[in-house]
């Protein structure tokens, strides 16, 4: 057999036109954003957004149909540069998974070629674009005329289109604000990420209350010589109870009493007190190999200094226990008059009008004294076509699995 | 709790390691065929109940730290190897299985973990499970797949030829991509209830992205017949983007500001 090789631009076109064709369209989307001096894209708002989408998907849609069988549409849909532009767009990820995403010098490499933010960069859009027209035309040959045996293809095809475009294009009319509130007010101004100028929110939001829940405080064994926590022989977290034993080298603590909120009273002994303004108290009985002796330590709060016990120059203390809930009790109530009440939690958003809202963060330097919550509140209006494409791409996924461990035979 | 860990650790690697001796002396002897699978997946078994029972003793899903997840790994790799010989007739795939989990373990006790209780409020979610789970059976898949790969290409350096190998190759990762995917789209719909919003190209989503994309650029070089020997190459090398999601992002520029990076302790 001879095999003949198929010169540059010969049809049908393969991978080497595709590399060409990707390369190019990646150095020309380097260009115009050097030329754009480093700024990334602006996409147009609702409903212009939806309209050049929809454009976009005709178009893609008649130029697959309608010209079939030109051999430049042909290649324009075909695995070839569809492999093409997944290593580019895979290239341009790995760079942004590398480079930190955040603002560098003004002047410096990375953000003259957009790589601190490669994303929003036009390079980026411009592999999009084209692998959604190539993603497009191949899926215009199997979405008609409809067979079933294509169902697999079309659900994850066009499912990871519609997800894709329309995470992209809807990306502009996403609104992020975070509404600082103190508890007993309300406030309807929001900041967004990058700037400090406030905005004004269709919905205002009242702070009932903040609680915030810990684990239990934890025994530590602190080294100020070294600034270090030295490490307990049974390599665990000790969560303070009553009855905990910790042992490190030489030193023995048993905890004899706890009072996870108390104030400290006359004669130096806590007593209870409550959860609001008490601390987490501790009677610790501390064996060495030559002494044993007992003290009350605690964890200190932002008006009350910590106890900690010293011995041989180090100091065993206690440490307030990491979060393990907090929430805010808000009313939230719009222009029109809609109210409701409800209770804020991180992994319980509330909706309320179109938009939602989150529990963010708090006064993290006064803990649980904090009286000051962070909300979010998103808009997303193009949420439910991204779900739409993410629920199809895993109804197709479900078939491809099917068909994976049902076929039996071996691959040809 | 370390020793308890330990005593499991060393208990599952002697169950596989005598399961695997039994299970080549099987070639002569085949009546050793049986007890050699019982010993080789009660390994697996060990290594399962360590986990109910260190989930119980922990009150949250063992599932926050590198070394926890190392825990499932170890349970599940060897499982890949048992379907594979059941599935395909191959049987040299779970010795490298078990070895592979053997490996994970022996990382383990090592390096012991600091025994914590406490789980962030991000994470106390149904989610949580699901999306860990789907992840791991996926890495374990594709895992599986990078082996067979690389077994694949040494049998090509050798000139041997190996078609059934060549196809077991390509359904693992035909399996493990679609738990990929499921991880990621579970990953996404989480996020929009913890963080508010499904993408942020936060660093581990960017490679968990970059993962999903080197399966599917295989997937459809596969499809366009691309010479099925030359690709072995590819899926042998591919796991390695899978490595740095796992752990390689928290060494990473780009990680400082991460969501995603494991509790390290």
């Amino acid at each position: 057999m001879v095999v003949v090789r198929r010169r540059w631009f010969q049809a049908p076109w393969e991978f080497r036109e595709s590399a060409l064709f990707t390369a190019v369209s990646v150095i020309a989307g380097f260009v115009i954003q050097v030329a754009a001096s480093g700024r990334g894209i602006a996409m147009p708002h609702l409903p212009f957004n939806a309209i050049a989408l929809s454009l976009l998907g005709v178009v893609v849609l008649i130029a697959g149909l309608a010209f079939k069988n030109t051999p430049a549409v042909k290649w324009f849909g075909g695995i070839p540069l569809g492999l093409c532009l997944i290593f580019a767009i895979a290239v341009l990820s790995l760079i942004g998974g590398i480079i930190p995403q955040q603002p560098f010098a003004k002047e410096s490499l990375p953000t003259m070629l957009g790589l601190n933010q490669i994303f929003s960069s036009w390079p980026f859009a411009v592999t999009v674009l084209l692998f959604l027209a190539n993603l497009g035309i191949s899926l215009s040959w199997k979405l008609i005329p409809f067979k079933m045996q294509n169902l697999q293809f079309i659900l994850f095809h066009a499912g990871f289109w519609i997800a894709l475009s329309c995470a992209i294009v809807g990306s502009s009319d996403l609104q992020r604000l975070v509404v600082p509130i103190t508890v007993g007010k309300a406030n309807n101004l929001g900041y967004t990420m990058e700037s400090d100028t406030p905005q004004h929110l269709p919905l205002s939001i009242f702070l009932h209350d903040f609680s915030l829940e810990e684990y239990p405080p934890q025994l530590l064994l602190y080294d100020p010589h070294n600034d270090k926590l030295l490490m307990n022989k049974a390599q665990a977290i000790l969560e303070v109870r009553k009855g905990t034993t910790a042992t490190w080298q030489g030193i023995e603590v048993l905890v004899l009493d706890y009072l996870p909120s108390a104030l400290p009273g006359p004669n130096g002994v806590p007593q209870s007190a409550d959860p609001k303004t008490g601390i987490p108290f501790a009677k610790v009985r501390i064996n060495t190999a030559s002494t044993q002796r007992e003290a009350w330590i605690s964890t200190g709060s932002p008006l009350l200094k910590p106890d900690a016990a010293q011995l041989d120059g180090l100091y065993l203390i206690m440490m307030p226990g990491t979060p393990k809930s907090f929430r805010s009790a808000v009313t939230v109530q719009d222009e029109q008059g809609h109210e409701t009440m409800a209770n804020l939690e991180v992994n319980h958003p509330v909706s309320f009008m179109g938009w939602k809202l989150y529990q963010m963060g708090y006064d993290e330097k006064a803990g649980r004294w904090s009286k000051l919550s962070l909300i979010e509140v998103i808009h997303d209006p193009w949420l439910p076509a991204v779900y739409l494409g993410f629920f199809m791409i895993m109804a197709g996924n479900i078939l491809f699995f099917w068909n994976g461990i049902k076929r039996r035979e071996v691959v040809k | 709790m370390i020793m308890n860990f330990n005593t499991a650790a060393e208990l599952a690697i002697m169950c596989w390691a005598i399961g695997s001796l039994l299970s080549l002396l099987a070639s002569r002897t085949p009546a050793l065929k049986l007890p050699a699978f019982l010993l080789s997946i009660a390994g697996t078994l060990v290594m399962a109940g360590f986990i109910a029972f260190y989930w119980l003793a922990l009150d949250r899903p063992p599932l926050r730290t590198l070394g926890e997840t190392r825990l499932w790994y170890a349970a599940l790799i060897p499982l890949v190897g048992f379907l594979v010989e059941y599935r395909w007739k191959i049987g040299w795939l779970k010795y490298y299985c078990m070895a592979l989990a053997t490996f994970f373990l022996s990382i383990n006790m090592l390096h012991p973990e600091v025994f914590d209780k406490t789980l962030m409020p991000a994470l106390q979610s149904p989610w949580f499970v699901p999306h860990v789970v789907v992840y791991l059976v996926g890495y374990v898949l594709l895992a599986a797949s990078s082996v067979t790969a690389l077994h694949n290409v040494y049998l090509q350096l050798r000139k041997k030829g190996n078609i059934t190998g060549e196809s077991v190759s390509h359904f693992l990762a035909l399996l493990g991509f679609v738990f990929l995917s499921f991880g990621l789209i579970f990953g996404a719909l989480w996020a929009k209830e913890a963080w508010g919003h499904y993408w942020t190209w936060d660093p581990k989503e960017t490679w968990a992205f970059l993962s999903w994309l080197a399966y599917l650029g295989y997937l459809h070089a596969f499809r366009y017949k691309i010479n099925q020997s030359k690709l072995q190459w590819y899926l042998a090398l591919a796991f390695i983007v899978l490595l740095v999601c796992w752990f390689g992002v928290n060494y990473l520029p780009s990680a400082q500001n991460s969501v995603h990076t494991y509790t390290q302790s």
